[in-house]
């Protein structure tokens, strides 16, 4: 039997994190991942001074 | 975390093996923070030990996980025996054991049942209809706008959820806002910081559970308690700003000498927190004792400005509270006509400095 599940969120990490699973006759046959959320950092330091960037950059993940 | 939803504070506590003397300090030092009264200290207490554990959901949009981390690190007592267990935190994706559907779940329960009070980390995207932050195939902005429509009461932690924090900052890719932008009709009180500091935060939660509302806040919706009090009049370092000793480069003897960090950009003299005196890391440092100024992280639009920027003063706190200087025996006061732009500098300014300028100024 053919199913496909999926999980999200998935929990105790940092950030959003989604898993899907084709599962055949019980058996993973394929995954995706997909990391749900976005902020666009690289977009945000373009040209801004290093002397900031170094605190925004420090910031992309408080764990 | 404890599982067991109908049980008071006072039970959690016996079980967390809190100890009485422990507990009263605990009530005594959110007493303090929340500037009260000693003789409200039993009311705490008693508050704390018979009020029925609050639900509380906590939602991350786009975080770093920071205020989440700041939370986890609570003590006195620690998160785990306080704040964790006087609350019943339902849901945070963070910490909590279940996943996917079965996180849902707890989610879906906790409103339906009602009375709980939502949290908030991160900012929330708006543009593309919200698609930059999704959560078990819902928006950020979907599933606040359900969530938090049916809470008592919403608290934002950290920057982002604030006004937008980083997420938004210029050219904010995602159109990322604060909570107070695409949330209205529920009682909202902002903890803001980079990240929040816990102390505020369990503070805010104590007199919550004491006085059955939030407490007093600003305009820009921040509990006086914490963000009433600027920076620079609480600053361990403002004796030297008004000596004019200031560190002119990083390293420089005056850096070595703990001086003042205003000319290599510290925003204390325009930002209002109460770091200086609740500190960080159990009351061991901030920012400014380890050498480096204040980024004004509590303010809006903060990452607008350069953290390397010198900061304009525009209301010095009122040189003319300080006493009048005495020069040669005779008594001076500090604004006479004439020195006022010279004050302006660096405003506030008594001691040494003040008294060069108004003997030069007696000299001309």
């Amino acid at each position: 039997m053919a199913e496909k599940i999926y999980i999200d969120p998935i929990t105790r990490i940092e950030g959003h994190l989604r898993i899907e699973a084709q599962i055949d006759d019980g058996v993973v046959t394929d995954a995706w991942s997909s990391s749900t959320m976005w902020r666009g950092l690289e977009i945000i330091v373009k040209g801004r001074d290093p002397r900031d960037v170094w605190l925004m950059a420090q910031r992309i993940c408080g764990v | 975390m404890i599982d067991h939803p109908d049980s008071n504070s006072a039970e959690v506590l016996a079980q967390m093996r809190v100890s009485r003397r422990d507990f009263l300090k605990f009530c005594t030092l959110m007493a303090g923070t929340l500037a009260l009264p000693a003789s409200m200290v039993p009311k705490i207490a008693y508050a704390l030990e018979t009020a029925k554990r609050p639900p509380v959901v906590w939602l991350e949009y786009q975080d770093c996980a920071g205020c989440t981390e700041s939370f986890l690190r609570a003590n006195q007592p620690t998160a785990a025996e306080l704040v964790l267990d006087i609350l019943s935190v339902n849901y945070h994706e963070t910490i909590m054991a279940p996943s996917g559907k079965r996180a849902d779940k707890s989610l879906e329960d906790t409103v339906r049942e009602g009375g709980y009070l939502v949290v908030v980390e991160g900012a929330i995207p708006t543009k593309d209809d919200g698609v930059y932050c999704c959560v078990g195939g819902r928006t950020a902005l979907d599933l606040l706008q359900e969530i938090a429509g049916h809470a008592t009461a919403v608290i934002t932690v950290g920057a982002c959820a604030f006004y937008g924090g980083w997420p938004a900052t210029t050219p904010n890719p995602t159109e990322a806002k604060g909570v107070k932008d695409v949330i209205f009709g529920v009682p909202i009180i902002n903890l803001p910081g980079c990240p929040m500091n816990v102390d505020n935060f369990t503070a805010t939660l104590v007199h919550y559970l004491t006085f059955g509302k939030l407490p007093a806040t600003d305009d820009l919706g921040r509990p006086l308690f914490a963000y009433g009090r600027r920076i620079h009049d609480n600053c361990e370092r403002r004796g030297h700003f008004d000596a004019g000793e200031f560190v002119k480069e990083w390293g420089d003897e005056g850096h070595r000498k703990g001086w003042c960090l205003y000319q290599m950009g510290c925003k204390g003299p325009v930002a209002f927190h109460n770091c200086p005196t609740i500190r960080w890391n159990q009351g061991t440092s901030w920012p400014v004792a380890a050498g480096h100024g204040c980024i004004a992280c509590a303010s809006p639009g903060f990452w607008e400005t350069g953290a390397y920027e010198t900061t304009p003063i525009f209301d010095a706190t009122p040189p003319t509270a300080f006493p009048g200087v005495m020069l040669n025996g005779e008594a001076v006061p500090l604004v006479s006509a004439g020195v006022g732009v010279a004050v302006g500098v660096a405003a506030g300014v008594i001691g040494t400095l003040a008294v060069e300028k108004l003997t030069k100024k007696q000299e001309e």
